[in-house]
């Protein structure tokens, strides 16, 4: 089992490393890079919300944070672009604690609450703050990434750079995930109170685990003002918080694999049904629905061993006992 | 002998509601000291302020010469206090062996900008909290169930993981609340036996109890509540013979089958 995982990886892994050179589409690769940033999203949102069970509905605007960070950074103070990086991992511990603090040490549903009135706040300063950040017109003008004189100018070179930079975030995640950490984050999602009584601080893991979102929400929005080369305001609403949440809960709570299936299925879908013109978004949250209802623990519980055993045997088990009870029926 | 445990004049209201009223008693060094008396005396509630679940209207309680009234849940349990609940409160989408991991978290420093960086370090840690989360299930006879989901296990292994999962903080005091109700009578004597062990091992036990063979058999003191007020406290001979505990709580029928 664990060979065909490795060399199922290992081939997807040549696919990915193989595709722009196969596929030249700029459109193609502009969206695989979009995915690769929605991938580090979810992986973040999936320590706080899909761990510790806190609901986080300010992704948007923690998103756009890390974005306009760096993208007026370059453009009004002209710092070196690749310095947008540490800036988004500052501006993400900043959030964490900043918002984590005040809304994470008590119970409850404080955190939704406040992140949704964050996200809003920074969406209309972002708006209307023209003079600072340019209104509703955006930023124009964002320069390329570049590192050590290479220009990242092209879909084609962003793509190697960002396919590296989530192959490392994703293996930071997993590490996490797989640790005391992404246990004790669970433990105090299934109840809170008897973490307490085990001598650990619950509050301060719960901002641990918010920083950490915070953080990787930064760095995809740096990723993406830096691929885009223009961003505005009306791109960061709630929709695009919700449109994380989805990810998280499509590709499988909790899971780092799951994360990744996510984003890329609710990345790529409504584009390979674009076909549909009009119906296309129509079908597509159709197409969600049905996955919410057969698959509640995501896309990633389809390869998980034990889920899929206890599946299995329950309908064994009722085909089982059908056959016993008509079995009887019709030898009488 | 010196006192492991001393409430002072405590008192509980719930917005009008008395639970606890003017509790003041104490516990002797190894001990395994008692907590009895009829549904909503506020056995439990005494014990949530005790552990911290709960602030103290007023009155002040002390772990050996700190005072804890006040304190937060995670600080008073790192003092070595350690707990169960009454109804389980276990992490049940983990197996036995990861729920008692999350009792050895606090074994575990390293911060999280050392774990990614020292890979090394953070396996040596999460090595140490294993040996110690299977000797603790040796102890507790569950070894073979290390790998099975808590929610697959039956009532009786459930508890007991939850008394796994509390040792595994090495506690010097530990509160158990109501650890044979629900139990059949094979599983009692086992959990009985079980916690004979732990009190060998140097910890000092402190049960709510309605089980009166266990309470009994094992208690060396009982305090009884009665309407959130101590009505009486001694030896379990003490206690058996007196009478307004008998009226309040253990009834005239036990008295006269004890005869």
């Amino acid at each position: 089992m664990k060979k065909v995982k490795i060399a199922l990886m290992a081939l997807v892994l040549v696919l990915l490393i193989a595709f722009p050179l196969f596929d030249s589409n700029l459109y193609h690769q502009q969206l695989m890079n979009q995915v690769f940033v929605n991938i580090i999203v979810v992986m973040g949102l999936n320590f706080i919300t899909g761990l510790t069970g806190q609901m986080n509905l300010g992704t948007a605007g923690i998103f756009a944070l890390g974005a306009y960070g760096s993208a007026l950074m370059c453009t009004k103070l002209g710092t070196p672009v690749w310095l947008g990086f540490p800036i988004a991992i500052v501006i993400g511990f900043l959030i964490g604690r900043g918002l984590g603090y005040p809304s994470l040490r008590v119970k409850g549903v404080y955190l939704s609450l406040t992140t949704i009135g964050f996200s809003e706040v920074v969406r209309l300063i972002l708006t209307n703050a023209i003079d600072f950040t340019g209104g509703s017109q955006g930023v124009q003008n964002i320069p390329f990434l570049n590192l050590f004189g290479f220009e990242f100018n092209t879909p084609f070179k962003i793509y190697y750079l960002y396919f590296a930079l989530t192959i490392i975030m994703a293996i930071a995640a997993a590490r996490i995930v797989s640790s005391k950490w992404g246990r004790v984050f669970k433990a105090i999602r299934d109840n809170s109170d008897a973490v307490e009584a085990c001598g650990i601080d619950v509050a301060n893991l719960k901002i641990l685990a918010f920083t950490m979102a915070a953080v990787y929400g930064c760095i995809g929005g740096f990723l993406y003002t830096h691929m885009m080369g223009y961003i505005n305001p009306t791109a960061f609403n709630q929709d695009l918080s919700v449109n994380y949440l989805v990810m998280m809960m499509i590709g499988g709570i909790g899971s780092v694999a799951g994360n990744v299936l996510g984003a890329v299925m609710v990345t790529l879908l409504p584009e390979i049904l674009r076909f549909m013109q009009n119906y296309y978004w129509l079908i597509f949250s159709i197409i969600t629905l049905i996955f919410a209802v057969f698959l509640p623990y995501g896309i990633v519980s389809l390869f998980k061993k034990s889920e899929r055993q206890e599946r299995h045997f329950d309908i064994f088990h009722s085909i089982k006992k059908a056959r016993e009870i008509w079995g009887g029926r019709i030898a009488k | 002998m010196k006192t492991i445990l001393r409430t002072e004049n405590v008192v509980k209201n719930f917005s009008g509601l008395v639970a606890v009223r003017d509790l003041s008693f104490e516990m002797a060094e190894r001990n395994i000291h008692a907590l009895i008396g009829p549904n909503g005396s506020g056995k439990t509630t005494t014990i949530n302020m005790i552990t911290g679940a709960f602030p103290v209207t007023s009155g002040r309680i002390f772990y050996g010469d700190t005072e804890i009234s006040g304190m937060p849940t995670y600080q008073i349990a790192r003092l070595g206090i350690g707990r169960t609940f009454q109804n389980l409160k276990l992490f049940h989408s983990m197996t036995v062996m990861e729920n008692l991991m999350v009792g050895g978290h606090q074994m575990m420093p390293a911060g999280i900008f050392r774990f990614l960086v020292d890979p090394a370090k953070s396996r040596q840690e999460e090595k140490q909290v294993e040996e110690k989360a299977k000797q603790v299930l040796d102890f507790i006879g569950m070894y073979d169930l290390k790998d099975e989901k808590v929610s697959s296990l039956p009532y009786g292994r459930q508890k007991m993981t939850e008394l796994g999962r509390a040792l595994m903080m090495d506690p010097k005091l530990l509160f158990l609340d109501e650890p044979a109700a629900g139990l059949n009578p094979s599983e009692r004597v086992e959990f009985v036996n079980i916690m004979l062990k732990t009190f060998d091992l140097g910890i000092d036990l402190f049960l709510i109890e309605h089980n009166m063979d266990v309470v009994m058999n094992i208690c060396s003191r009982i305090t009884v509540l009665n309407f959130g007020a101590k009505i009486a406290e001694g030896t379990p001979d003490e206690i058996k013979n007196n009478e307004e505990v008998i009226k309040a709580y253990l009834g005239n029928r036990y008295q006269a089958e004890k005869a």
